[in-house]
């Protein structure tokens, strides 16, 4: 079988099965499926480009190894998603502790943010890039979870209440809010990139 | 006109619930109604731009041999399906099960030695060896499927592809004690060109530092050559 058509057919419970029971290969087929969702998720939180593949992958590692604890395996991507989370929440306070008492040179806000917007070659400019990284990080907490977990993740607003045990009614009115939030704030920018 | 219909089937877009043969009436209908054409676009535009901003600079594939380069190498912290029961049960069990593999084992083993099953080859050895490695950097040889552990001292083999994780390099060492060092996040490939071992680098950084006089040294990448006009340069794919 190959990987895609593993990806393809398998659940996250199958998997998360395989994976207890020795089978390396299936949390392989996990993280392939969840790694854009995770590193977007932490991109939300965290400026630094290589601190954010790094974070990422320390969430994965992380759930590997608490995977035997998890209650509800068809709620892996919501778990994940907060274990990302808490790990971004580490780094930052690592990063104020270490500024604060140790004055290391750690790297500040303003210097991130010129550092991330260096990082990329896609179609949008680095300052386009940066303005809509910073457009959804002021969106309030639980919205910037689901357009990731949406957009970037590829989770429809069922299966993100599913993996978040909220209504579908309330993640699809969260959505939209969001959305809408985002159409407005980001509508120069929409402009600029239809005109090309 | 009354669009109601296409204003759901937009929402539905947007949750991620549309199915291929309601997108397919959509985007039919967007053809001729404007209003719902602009909507739709802007619905659209607004999902790529946030994706494509969030975009992770590492493929999933690639993360994924990262992750497994990772864990194969700290067996520390496995996985476990939880096991209720007294402990000495476990115990038991476990040792049930070991004897029961060990059979398995045993008996595959054998009739494989008889079946004589057709394994791929290892292809020929290139004049050049692992000199050092620091973390965990995987092979995969010409004609395998799997991945391996590189080790250090280890010689390396025409076709193989080297994939280094994060914060783990290793340097390759060619005959005439030229050196080749590979970054962390790399990946660099050894193919036949012309007759000669080619370096390409897939992604990542390397450094080339070559003893002087040498011959023509090229490091490949998705982009084009690199020649060596000096003794040591570095090339970097992102």
């Amino acid at each position: 079988m190959t990987d895609e058509f593993k990806q393809t057919l398998s659940s996250d419970e199958q998997l998360i099965s395989a994976t207890l029971g020795g089978d390396m290969t299936a949390f392989g087929t996990i993280v392939e499926r969840y790694w854009n969702m995770v590193v977007g998720l932490a991109m939300s939180k965290i400026g630094e480009p290589a601190e954010v593949e790094d974070i990422a992958q320390e969430s994965f590692m992380k759930a590997y190894s608490q995977l035997h604890s998890l209650q509800h395996p068809s709620r892996f991507a919501g778990w994940l998603s907060k274990i990302a989370l808490q790990q971004c929440a580490n780094t930052v306070r690592k990063r104020v502790r270490c500024k604060t008492a140790l004055g290391c040179k750690a790297t500040g806000v303003e210097e991130l943010n010129a550092k991330e917007a260096e990082a990329n070659e896609h179609r949008l400019t680095k300052k386009q890039i940066h303005f809509v990284k910073q457009t959804v990080r002021q969106l309030p907490e639980k919205f910037q979870k689901l357009i990731v977990m949406r957009f970037v993740g590829g989770l429809s607003a069922v299966q993100i209440a599913k993996q978040l045990g909220k209504r579908p009614g309330t993640v699809r009115v969260w959505l939209h809010r969001a959305y809408k939030i985002l159409r407005k704030d980001l509508a120069p920018l929409l402009e600029e990139v239809k005109q090309l | 006109m009354n669009c109601e219909k296409y204003k759901k089937l937009i929402e539905k877009y947007v949750d991620g619930t549309i199915n291929d043969s309601e997108l397919a009436e959509l985007k039919a209908h967007t053809k001729t109604c404007q209003s719902c054409r602009e909507e739709f676009e802007s619905c659209v535009g607004l999902e790529n731009v946030v994706r494509e901003a969030f975009l992770s600079r590492t493929g999933a594939e690639e993360a994924k041999a990262s992750l497994m380069a990772r864990l194969a190498a700290e067996p520390s912290a496995p996985a476990r399906r939880i096991r209720y029961g007294p402990a000495w049960l476990a115990d038991r069990r476990a040792s049930i099960a070991a004897g029961i593999l060990l059979a398995i084992g045993l008996t595959l083993g054998f009739a494989m030695g008889r079946a004589s099953i057709v394994e791929p080859t290892l292809a020929e050895k290139v004049p050049m060896r692992v000199s050092e490695l620091d973390g965990t950097v995987l092979v995969k040889h010409k004609g395998f499927d799997v991945w391996q552990t590189l080790e250090a001292g280890e010689n390396v083999h025409l076709g193989d592809t080297f994939h280094s994780a994060v914060k783990s390099g290793f340097v390759l060492e060619l005959e005439d004690k030229s050196t080749i060092e590979v970054n962390q996040n790399s990946m660099l490939a050894l193919k036949l060109y012309n007759g000669q071992t080619q370096f390409h680098l897939e992604h990542g950084r390397c450094t080339a530092a070559l003893e002087s006089p040498h011959p023509p040294f090229f490091i490949s990448t998705p982009h084009g050559r690199v020649e060596a006009l000096g003794t040591e340069f570095t090339v970097t794919v992102e």
